[in-house]
């Protein structure tokens, strides 16, 4: 399971979320330059969800992310599953979800063709995060997320944003079915600190950009972020 | 890694494998001087599509592998035999392929028994049965040479101990033999440095044999 929170923030201010971040966890930024496969089951594979009801069929879904920037590039699959769901998930601010990750080695794109799956859309994540424990494992991702011109065209001329000008931030932590809780209120706690800059609620609730976002930067710019907020 | 040689108990014609000829083997083991050390236990399961409808089966392919394996116990292999695929993952990639729903677990085989060391060698006995039952179905051998990772480097020696090997064993009259076939490694794009990709294959490659003899003997029957 995991926790989620996005939100997105201009390009022009991720400088200071940068700054803010870094006074914030006390750790180094990670760059990264992802290339995500996103990859459905053909028509003729089914789940479980379609065979108990014929009229709704279900295509099966799986990232395989690359990390383009590692010295030693690896696969890693990826499963996201369903949120949480009743009362309880509604009344809170944070995305509570499967995701299931493993490790694989680099023919896994071969296996996944192999047993069926279609390539149905591909992504170039370019961008730094941080890692860092705070109540939680948590991760600050900030990404402009790029869609490629030609089939796996990773570098740089063939990539073209998605949003010119705004990027991704995406706050995530490792939960479990028995510390979701205190996993959640450690995301929600932590994205206050933020909310001068950018308000982070859950994926598919877009908040847009804040009004504050220009003068919160300009504070931080202007002093290096030694002011508290 | 140390490399290794699977082997598998060939029945001759006419007879099926038993529990007296497992227990004769690891005795074998014990009177070569190899040391009990411990179990083990490896698996291999056989996974099928969930299609639409059965005629879409042949869309797909007839011999997806998947197996765990004592020595990585945080890794799992899955296998197209047929198009020469080996891949390794981390073992929650079993937890992706469940909530995947697209294939469902066929057949599941496992490998079990003891762990002998014998000088520089190690040695893996163990019974082939079906998960969930004791109807044994063969038995497995494995010889690991501990010193080198180079699969030409290590060949004389290994087939001279495995030469040893039979000839203690065949002393025992037992109505058959262990048999080696070596997979070309090079079609899975596997080099000569081993790696427990190539001990995935081998075991793809011994059940697959076992299969092909129990159903020569079927038809014979």
């Amino acid at each position: 399971m995991e926790c989620v929170v996005q939100g997105i923030i201009e390009t022009q201010h991720v400088e200071a979320l940068e700054i803010l971040l870094q006074g914030l966890c006390g750790v180094h930024r990670e760059d990264f330059r992802i290339h995500e496969l996103c990859l459905k089951s053909g028509p003729n594979l089914e789940n479980n969800k379609s065979s108990k009801k014929k009229s709704r069929l279900v295509a099966s879904e799986v990232r395989l992310l690359f990390d383009l920037y590692q010295a030693e590039p690896t696969w890693t699959v990826k499963h996201v599953g369903g949120a949480m769901r009743g009362a309880g998930a509604d009344q809170i601010s944070v995305l509570v979800r499967t995701m299931v990750e493993s490790k694989a080695s680099k023919n896994v794109l071969r296996l996944f063709y192999a047993l069926g799956y279609k390539l149905d859309h591909e992504l170039l994540r370019v961008g730094f995060a941080f890692h860092f424990q705070r109540g939680a494992r948590i991760t600050v991702a900030v990404s402009s997320v790029n869609k490629m011109l030609k089939l796996h065209a990773t570098d740089g001329d063939e990539a073209v944003p998605v949003t010119p000008g705004i990027q991704l931030v995406e706050v995530t932590a490792p939960a479990t079915s028995e510390n979701y809780s205190e996993v959640v209120a450690a995301v929600s706690s932590f994205c206050e600190y933020l909310a001068p800059l950018l308000h982070l609620s859950k994926p598919g609730v877009s908040t847009g950009v804040v009004p504050t976002a220009a003068a919160a930067a300009a504070s931080l710019m202007s002093d290096g972020g030694g002011t508290t907020l | 890694m140390p490399l290794k040689w699977v082997l598998h108990w060939q029945p001759n014609a006419g007879t099926t494998v038993n529990t007296q000829i497992l227990n004769e083997v690891s005795q074998c083991v014990e009177s070569i001087n190899g040391v009990k050390e411990g179990r083990w236990k490896a698996t291999l399961t056989s996974y099928k599509p969930m299609v639409r409808e059965q005629s879409l089966t042949a869309e797909f392919p007839r011999d997806f592998l998947g197996i765990s394996l004592p020595e990585q116990p945080d890794k799992y292999y899955f296998m197209i035999r047929g198009q020469r695929l080996v891949v390794e993952a981390d073992s929650t990639i079993q937890t992706i392929m469940d909530k995947l729903q697209s294939y469902k677990s066929r057949v599941a085989l496992c490998f079990e028994g003891f762990q002998y060391q014998l000088g520089d060698f190690q040695l893996r006995v163990g019974k082939v049965v079906p998960s969930h039952s004791e109807n044994l179905r063969g038995i497995v051998m494995e010889v690991e040479y501990l010193p080198i990772s180079s699969m030409e480097k290590a060949r004389q020696i290994i087939e001279e101990f495995v030469d040893i090997w039979q000839e203690a064993i065949s002393k025992r009259s037992l109505p058959g033999h262990f048999m080696h076939i070596e997979p070309n490694f090079a079609e899975y794009g596997l080099l000569d440095h081993y790696t427990p990709q190539h001990t995935a294959v081998q075991y793809a490659t011994v059940v697959a044999q076992m299969i092909a003899t129990q159903t020569v003997q079927a038809a014979r029957n």
